[in-house]
């Protein structure tokens, strides 16, 4: 699995060996590269949470600079998570136990494997919640909350800037995570740390979860 | 024991956070205009302790000014008498992160300048090796304030001021650190310790 | 060494008791997307991307250095330029991404030495594009120089750090160069008229 764009997806072994004569990447003489590495190798290992607060901050900061308003920069932190998403969809289904090693087929399998398969791996901990909309005129939403989102922990959003929650970031790997599946949607962040709630979780968030019509659709037409 | 004022100076010697404590136990002394007081230090309305209690009205920046240069000089001075001497001794702060607080040893420079005392107010000095330099005003009667410094720089500036992605990374004119989640633990964290 | 393995024994503790952590995919993931975005960005001038990365370091390692020092409690300064670097590796490096990356390669005045790094959990997962450019420019991990730079230069330290070798680029090692240019006096307050 590439983490991220530039790195290609691994190349069958056959057609490296044969351009490696001519062309093509270099690999180290000792052999040293990531296809001899086991995948779960880094599956339970774990980095200080500062490093995380530094990279993110930085990539926060350099969105800043690039965008025109805080939607801007809210989307623009939405497509970095995207592709996480998709590459975690696969990799944490892959190393599901291999009964349960298939993809999610409906809307509620999709969502309770974000909110706890996915949640667990990069938060240590299941979401808080998982709801679906009560609004019968909008059927395709549902809800995941994050009393304390991780990514928001060292984030203090000058008032100016109130509708900012950076945790757009982990909307776009949820997304990710969806439209991987098969589930297209579109995911946004919301801070709902205000009022009688807000005293105790004054970071909440909600993760609204929008499915494309068609998903809903065919939801419908398989659940008859 | 109370606190007058705390003032934060960076490695470019520009003062970036200032907070000056409202004190009780006095009523308004003269000569001080309400209106001339910054609005983050809380209750304008009552004495401000020695940093402002002066018959000449200066500005906040003008304190801070003043509070720098003499720390400096201080500091240099102290360097200076104490001769070359880079030894390090040991003091005692609490332990920071996860689990129960412990006190810990801690080293500092044998020659660093820690507080000076006058009749009215004694100032508490605390540097960090990346020059950053923390002040407190308090009364005369308050102990070794060096330890609280160093707290306030661990638990509070560290984790709200420099991990908050949204403050820039130097804070010229103070840009950033005065942010909610610093200002509300700072003055939480005061008044525990007073 | 003395400093060394007293350097070691201060990074296992911070690391054991004192550092939050989480996952290391999420960091490896999170570093990933940023270098993807930069390549995106500067639409893949690998020379551009790796000075971003260097200046995103380095903005990383003026606030990083605060962190450091309050978590590792060593409030003082190094000695040597030695000393140094035996707490970037197993204090630095440890606490904040548990590798200690190997000293070595001293020049005789000791003011510039290498460090090898075996593992390096920002690369893991890691493929440079094959587009016959990436691998002779760009410098993956160069994010770490920056953080050098930064962080020693809050403590008064001037160095110049880039990498000469990466496994990334087929190299047989990944190697950081580090060089010690000078010390940095107090800034003096500005004279008031």
């Amino acid at each position: 699995m590439a983490s991220s764009q530039p790195i290609k997806s691994p190349m069958g072994s056959q057609s490296q060996n044969q351009r490696s004569s001519q062309q093509g990447l270099k690999y180290p003489s000792n052999g040293k590269t990531i296809y001899h590495r086991p995948l779960n190798r880094s599956r339970t290992q774990e980095l200080s949470q500062a490093s995380f607060a530094y990279l993110f901050g930085e990539m926060v900061s350099y969105a800043q600079k690039r965008v025109t308003g805080i939607q801007d920069l809210e989307k623009r932190l939405n497509n970095q998570g995207h592709p996480i998403g998709l590459k975690l969809l696969d990799l944490l289904l892959y190393r599901e136990p291999a009964r349960s090693q298939t993809r999610p087929l409906h809307i509620i399998a999709l969502l309770q494997f974000i909110t706890t398969t996915l949640w667990r791996h990069l938060f240590s901990r299941p979401a808080d919640a998982l709801e679906k909309s009560s609004n019968p005129d909008t059927p395709e939403e549902y809800m995941i909350s994050d009393n304390e989102p991780l990514v928001n922990q060292y984030i203090s959003v000058p008032k100016e800037m109130n509708q900012l929650n950076c945790a757009a970031y982990v909307a776009g790997i949820v997304e990710g995570c969806c439209d991987g599946a098969g589930f297209p949607a579109k995911v946004t962040a919301h801070s709902v740390g205000k009022g009688e709630e807000g005293e105790l979780w004054p970071g909440k968030t909600v993760f609204l979860v929008k499915f494309q019509d068609e998903v809903v659709e065919r939801e419908a037409f398989l659940g008859r | 024991m109370t606190c007058y004022s705390f003032y934060i100076f960076d490695r470019h010697t520009e003062c970036i956070y200032s907070k000056l404590w409202a004190r009780q136990d006095r009523p308004l002394s003269a000569g001080i205009d309400p209106s001339s007081i910054p609005a983050s230090n809380g209750g304008a309305q009552s004495d401000l302790g020695p940093a402002r209690a002066r018959p000449a009205r200066l500005s906040a920046q003008d304190d801070a000014k003043l509070i720098f240069g003499t720390i400096f000089s201080l500091r240099n001075m102290v360097r200076k008498l104490g001769g070359p001497d880079d030894r390090y001794i040991h003091t005692y702060a609490h332990t920071t992160g996860n689990g129960p607080r412990k006190w810990e040893k801690m080293l500092i420079q044998r020659n660093s300048f820690i507080s000076y005392r006058t009749g009215q107010y004694k100032l508490h000095y605390y540097e960090t090796p990346t020059s950053i330099k923390f002040v407190m005003l308090t009364d005369t009667q308050t102990l070794n304030m060096r330890n609280v410094l160093h707290q306030i720089y661990v638990n509070l500036y560290v984790e709200f001021v420099v991990k908050n992605p949204l403050s820039p990374v130097e804070h010229p004119g103070g840009v950033g650190v005065a942010n909610e989640l610093f200002e509300l633990a700072l003055d939480q964290f005061v008044k525990g310790v007073l | 060494m003395a400093s060394a393995s007293k350097a070691a024994r201060i990074g296992e503790e911070v690391w054991k008791s004192r550092v939050d952590k989480v996952n290391a995919e999420l960091v490896t993931l999170t570093y990933g997307t940023i270098v993807a975005q930069l390549c995106k960005d500067y639409e893949s001038d690998y020379v551009e991307v790796n000075k971003q990365l260097e200046k995103m370091g380095y903005n990383i390692g003026l606030r990083l250095i605060e962190d450091y020092l309050a978590k590792s409690n060593t409030m003082r300064r190094c000695t040597n330029f030695k000393e140094t670097a035996d707490m970037i590796s197993k204090v630095g490096f440890k606490i904040f991404l548990n590798i200690t990356p190997t000293i070595t390669n001293w020049t005789s005045d000791s003011k510039q030495f290498s460090l090898i790094f075996d593992e390096n959990p920002l690369a893991d997962f890691v493929e440079l594009p094959d587009d016959g450019r990436a691998q002779d420019e760009l410098w993956y991990s160069n994010i770490f120089c920056g953080v050098l730079r930064g962080a020693l230069e809050m403590a008064q330290m001037q160095v110049e750090a880039h990498f000469i070798s990466d496994i990334l680029r087929g190299n047989d090692s990944t190697e950081m160069r580090i060089t010690l240019i000078r010390y940095i006096d107090d800034e003096m307050p500005m004279e008031d008229d």
